[in-house]
């Protein structure tokens, strides 16, 4: 597993991808969508990442939620870049009526993603850095926080790669590229 | 061109004008990029605010951006990290954070040399 982590617009996705079609060597190249879109907003984010995608060969696989499902929509194990992991937590988390607990998401999330990492090739996790901005927020986003940063840390131990892109650039935080 | 980025406060300012005393420091908060053609060096400081301003009065940043490079080729540009964290519910907040994002992408890119700096000491990332 690779483990790519970045800020907003900090250029993961474009590297991610490049990173995924590196490593795919001809095998099936899955994207593992996991943005719900709500608003014109959401569109327009999603459409300008299946420009960034198109004819680079990639199957769209929707799966907001319980993300090992996608398994059954790959017709052989591939190369698989799931984006994003803040999305997925999100969903998780605030998917139904009453809100789960951090750990409970966490545990999920991470007993799922390692599910999935055993049915593919080769699997690209491109996760959010919302960690820095300082601000107390409302108790069920501290939550989210909790939930997001600790399936970051646990994917990190068990990813070969850890990297974070910092204005387009990779920068390795563990093993190598 | 140069480009210093990281978190607010993190003294990346002092650790450029440690490295270039001689040149001239331009405040992005209130003073103009442009229109310093031919006058120097120049340091371009809180790119990040640069951004915001022309943003607000609704002007196209990556024009601005364009010909500020093709004015200064051989700048330096520091600017505030501002995408990690929560995405802003406004959204005039998302569109600043999400252009000043882009368009440090594109100078990363461009640059001949781009550092981190954290706690003031500067980590070469190209």
């Amino acid at each position: 597993m690779i483990l790519i982590i970045g800020g907003s617009a900090s250029g993961k996705s474009a590297f991610a991808e490049q990173t995924a079609i590196a490593r795919g060597r001809g095998m099936p190249l899955y994207y593992l969508a996991t943005m719900q879109i709500y608003d014109a907003e959401g569109e327009a984010k999603v459409e300008r990442h299946r420009r960034l995608r198109a004819g680079k060969g990639f199957a769209t696989i929707e799966q907001p939620r319980e993300i090992a499902e996608s398994l059954n929509e790959m017709t052989e194990p591939g190369t698989v870049l799931l984006e994003c992991m803040s999305n997925l937590v999100a969903n998780e988390m605030f998917g139904e009526e009453k809100q789960k607990s951090a750990d409970a998401v966490a545990d999920k999330v991470v007993t799922e993603i390692l599910a999935l990492c055993q049915g593919t090739r080769e699997l690209i996790v491109v996760t959010n850095n919302v960690f820095e901005d300082g601000i107390r927020y409302d108790a069920s986003t501290m939550e989210y926080l909790r939930a997001l940063g600790a399936v970051n840390c646990r994917l990190a131990e068990t990813a070969e790669t850890v990297a974070e892109v910092i204005a387009g650039i990779p920068v390795v935080r563990k093993g190598a590229l | 061109m140069e480009l210093y980025i990281g978190g607010y406060a993190q003294g990346k300012l002092a650790y450029v004008q440690k490295k270039y005393p001689a040149w001239e420091t331009i405040d992005g908060a209130k003073e103009e990029f442009a229109g310093q053609e031919g006058c120097g060096n120049r340091i371009f400081n809180h790119f990040h605010l640069w951004v915001r301003r022309h943003l607000e009065a609704g002007e196209d940043v990556e024009k601005l951006v364009e010909s500020l490079l093709a004015g200064q080729p051989d700048c330096i540009i520091l600017s505030d990290e501002i995408g990690n964290g929560i995405v802003p519910v406004d959204s005039a907040e998302r569109e600043y954070r999400e252009q000043t994002g882009r368009m440090l992408c594109e100078l990363a890119e461009k640059a001949s040399h781009v550092e981190r700096i954290v706690c003031g000491i500067g980590e070469q990332i190209k």
